[in-house]
């Protein structure tokens, strides 16, 4: 797992990392019953605070994200509560803000915007379909 | 929220050399398990402060505590108890390696043996070198050997990574981290006095500047990096005259403003959106940026 921890977020560093985590979980980095990276390597490999990393995994055992297993380690739980709706949503919207303030600056409408959108959104379901054709065919020989 | 006595406590220290305060006033509580930087230029006093907790120089008038006892008074009972990596640090030249890693555990009540050859590996030291032989990186981790494996409460750290290699300064933290820290969190404290803030940021829970002897501010690290904000923006033409309530350090230049927000960001952010920049964005001052703005930024803090 890629942790990217950004101190000119303003975001508190423990959080950065619970928030990391769960979005490991959400898309699927992660899967339950998988091993989360020990609190000390992790500490030393990111140089930061080992109370900041500890900080972070009690978050997300409060959280019911994660279990620890005594003398095994944290593990991504099976029932873990993935992002609500509204919480995946405000991620999207984000990258959907980013997006739009480039397109700004480049002087590209609200329009070409929304067309470059639905263009790309058909080039992955046809993606999505060659995929599909292929694995059945590949079942089928 | 943390009410456990405090490990370092400095109220009102003032050390004088002649005519010179090197030390004006100061005040310091560092709480146990915490990772605390001490932050200042050459010559603010940072030095003279780790002196005298360490009774290498008596105070001239204020008080310092160490685990809540005097360092003059109780100088050994204070000393188990802690550990000290100097910038500079200096063996005995005829000793070697392992000669000299004995006699350090000498002093020692308690001395981690298992640690000891953990770090001689990790650090690639040859027992049998003469000390005056290894090179300032080696002298560096030969020292950080010697603070570690007494396992201390307290590990004191002036300057410890200026003047090295990058491999050997990120070894030195990841050993902070690892083999120190990570021995009993709740407990193992670190005051380190440093130039070299980046590589640091990631360990530092709180910290003070300090100029000319006396306190600058005095801020939890994460929250210093949410209250302080460099905000930049560019407009079509020159930049409109708007009141930013707060802003620091507005400068203007061709199209563009730049200014440092002080906990009001967003609202900052709000007036400019309003005037329709071209390009508007908001980034968190790290702690080494927090460091180089800090006189701007003490005429605001707390």
């Amino acid at each position: 797992m890629l942790f990217r921890i950004d101190f000119k977020s303003g975001k508190a560093v423990y959080l950065q990392l619970v928030d990391q985590i769960r979005y490991a979980a959400a898309c699927g980095a992660l899967r339950a019953g998988e091993p989360l990276p020990s609190i000390r390597p992790l500490a030393e490999q990111l140089r930061l605070n080992r109370n900041t990393v500890a900080k972070a995994y009690t978050e997300l055992e409060s959280q019911g994200v994660i279990e620890t297993i005594a003398g095994k380690g944290c593990f991504l739980k099976d029932n873990h509560s993935p992002f609500t709706k509204q919480a995946r949503h405000k991620l999207l919207v984000e990258k959907i803000d980013d997006a739009w303030v480039t397109a700004h600056q480049l002087q590209v409408d609200a329009d070409t915007f929304l067309e470059l959108a639905r263009e790309r959104l058909a080039f992955f379901e046809r993606e999505a379909a060659k995929e599909q054709v292929r694995s059945q065919g590949g079942r089928s020989s | 929220m943390n009410t456990s006595p405090a490990v370092i406590e400095v109220n009102n220290l003032t050390r004088r050399f002649g005519k010179l305060d090197a030390v004006n006033g100061l005040n310091l509580n560092v709480r146990p398990g915490r990772c605390f930087g001490f932050f200042g230029r050459n010559g603010a006093g940072k030095t003279t402060t780790i002196k005298c907790l360490l009774n290498l120089l008596r105070p001239t008038s204020g008080s310092v505590s160490v685990f809540g006892l005097d360092p003059r008074r109780d100088e050994v009972a204070v000393k188990s108890r802690l550990a000290y990596v100097p910038d500079a640090v200096a063996f005995y030249p005829w000793m070697t390696v392992r000669e000299t890693v004995h006699y350090l555990a000498s002093f020692r009540r308690h001395w981690n043996t298992e640690v000891e050859a953990d770090l001689l590996r990790r650090f690639d030291l040859d027992p049998a070198q003469k000390t005056s032989h290894l090179s300032k990186g080696q002298k560096t981790q030969l020292a950080l050997i010697g603070a570690i494996c007494p396992e201390p409460e307290l590990l004191v750290l002036d300057e410890p990574t200026s003047g090295l290699d990058p491999i050997v300064r990120r070894e030195f933290i990841e050993t902070v981290i690892g083999a120190y820290q990570s021995g009993d969190p709740e407990r193992r404290t670190v005051f380190v006095s440093t130039h070299l803030i980046a590589e640091f940021e990631g360990l530092i829970d709180e910290f003070t500047i300090i100029e000319q002897g006396r306190e600058l501010f005095s801020m939890e690290a994460d929250s210093a990096r949410d209250r302080f904000r460099k905000i930049r923006a560019r407009f079509a033409g020159p930049p409109p005259a708007v009141n930013l309530p707060g802003a620091l350090g507005v400068k203007k230049s061709g199209r563009e403003l730049e200014l440092l927000g002080n906990g009001n960001c967003e609202q900052l952010m709000e007036i400019l959106r309003a005037q329709h920049p071209e390009e508007l964005h908001c980034e968190s001052l790290s702690l080494e940026e927090i460091f180089v703005a800090s006189k701007t930024l003490a005429e605001a803090a707390p």
